[in-house]
């Protein structure tokens, strides 16, 4: 089956950048094939800001947090430019930017699922002693997803 | 700045709620570190997982820090604030003021005046550490100081109960893949 449809996962890592480079290097020149680049963020907490002094103290600062995360939305089409100078079609490359409810794991595997991706592209940083607490989102990836070609980029 | 208490009990039922909203690590400690530094009104909030094997910190959950200095070069636990991990509270009121930083020049470059540095104990062990920047110099108050040592008692906690979470839901993928044709004649 033809590779048409690509995940990227993203978390603005310098091994982020070496899975741009390696999408590039193998799919760019493949006509036809579009790349979504993939970032969950953690949203701020909800919290009931009215509900006392301490947490109406907090009102402002929430905002302040929500605004530097919506600073990575921009930071993620400035991604798509460099994908782009790269040599993807621009008109190829896509975005999605959306808030976490699961593990990172989950968010790729449900995003790949109902878009139907072909291939899956995750970076892996060797020997993490976080895995171990947070589990493997490559590991976890490769063992749920049937009928996707995963890449993991280390 | 004055050494003025800021952690309150309506702080620690703010906190803790937030972070019980999610079962998954990542987002616990997300939410913590974005609570911290709205509620303190610091620059940045860190989370460490200690690997003991190669004495480096390892990020488990950041805000308000640039990518670039989290990906500076490997935290290690004898070099950076050092008295951490022997579970002591560090408190560095002053970077410029001080040689228990391992990257003390990028400190300086990312607008860190100073860095309270709390171990998150487990058993009697340190699994890691919490630790708060402030973009000026800092005389945190030593109430304040103990409850965020009671915030990383409980990272802890989470650390751990994730830990065993995982190593059950691993069980469960090894078992899922076990092909029937070897339980055959084993019932």
């Amino acid at each position: 089956m033809a590779i048409q449809k690509i995940l990227l996962a993203y978390n603005f890592t310098s091994l982020d950048q070496k899975a741009i480079d390696f999408v590039t290097s193998a799919f760019s020149h493949i006509e036809g094939v579009e790349i979504t680049i993939f970032h969950a963020f953690t949203p701020v907490p909800e919290i009931d800001t009215e509900a006392s002094l301490v947490t109406g103290k907090l009102k402002g600062s929430l905002s302040y947090l929500s605004q530097q995360i919506m600073q990575r939305e921009n930071d993620l089409k400035s991604v798509t430019e460099k994908l782009a100078l790269n040599g993807f079609p621009a008109d190829r490359i896509h975005t999605v930017f959306r808030p976490r409810k699961k593990d990172i794991a989950s968010e790729i595997i449900n995003l790949t699922r109902e878009t139907k991706f072909d291939a899956v592209v995750i970076n892996r940083k060797a020997a993490r002693i976080t895995r171990f607490f947070s589990g493997s989102v490559s590991s976890k990836v490769v063992m749920t997803l049937k009928d996707t070609t995963v890449c993991i980029v280390s | 700045m004055s050494a003025q208490e800021k952690i309150d009990i309506d702080l620690f039922k703010v906190v803790f709620r937030a972070i019980a909203q999610s079962d998954d690590l990542d987002i616990m400690a997300n939410h913590l570190t974005q609570l911290l530094v709205a509620a303190l009104e610091i620059k940045g909030c860190t989370i460490f997982a200690l690997n003991p094997e190669s004495n480096e910190l390892e990020n488990l959950a950041s805000f308000g820090l640039s990518m670039s200095y989290l990906e500076k070069g490997p935290v290690l636990s004898g070099k950076s604030i050092s008295d951490t991990f022997k579970g002591k509270p560090t408190v560095i009121p002053d970077v410029n003021n001080t040689d228990r930083l391992q990257y003390p020049q990028d400190a300086r470059a990312e607008g860190i005046g100073a860095i309270v540095s709390v171990p998150i104990i487990f058993y009697g062990r340190v699994v890691g550490a919490l630790r708060l920047y402030h973009n000026d110099v800092w005389d945190i108050s030593e109430r304040d100081v103990d409850s965020l040592l009671v915030l990383a008692e409980n990272i802890g906690l989470a650390m751990t109960y994730t830990r065993i979470l995982n190593a059950l839901k691993t069980i469960r993928y090894t078992v899922d893949d076990i092909h029937s044709i070897w339980l055959l004649g084993q019932e």
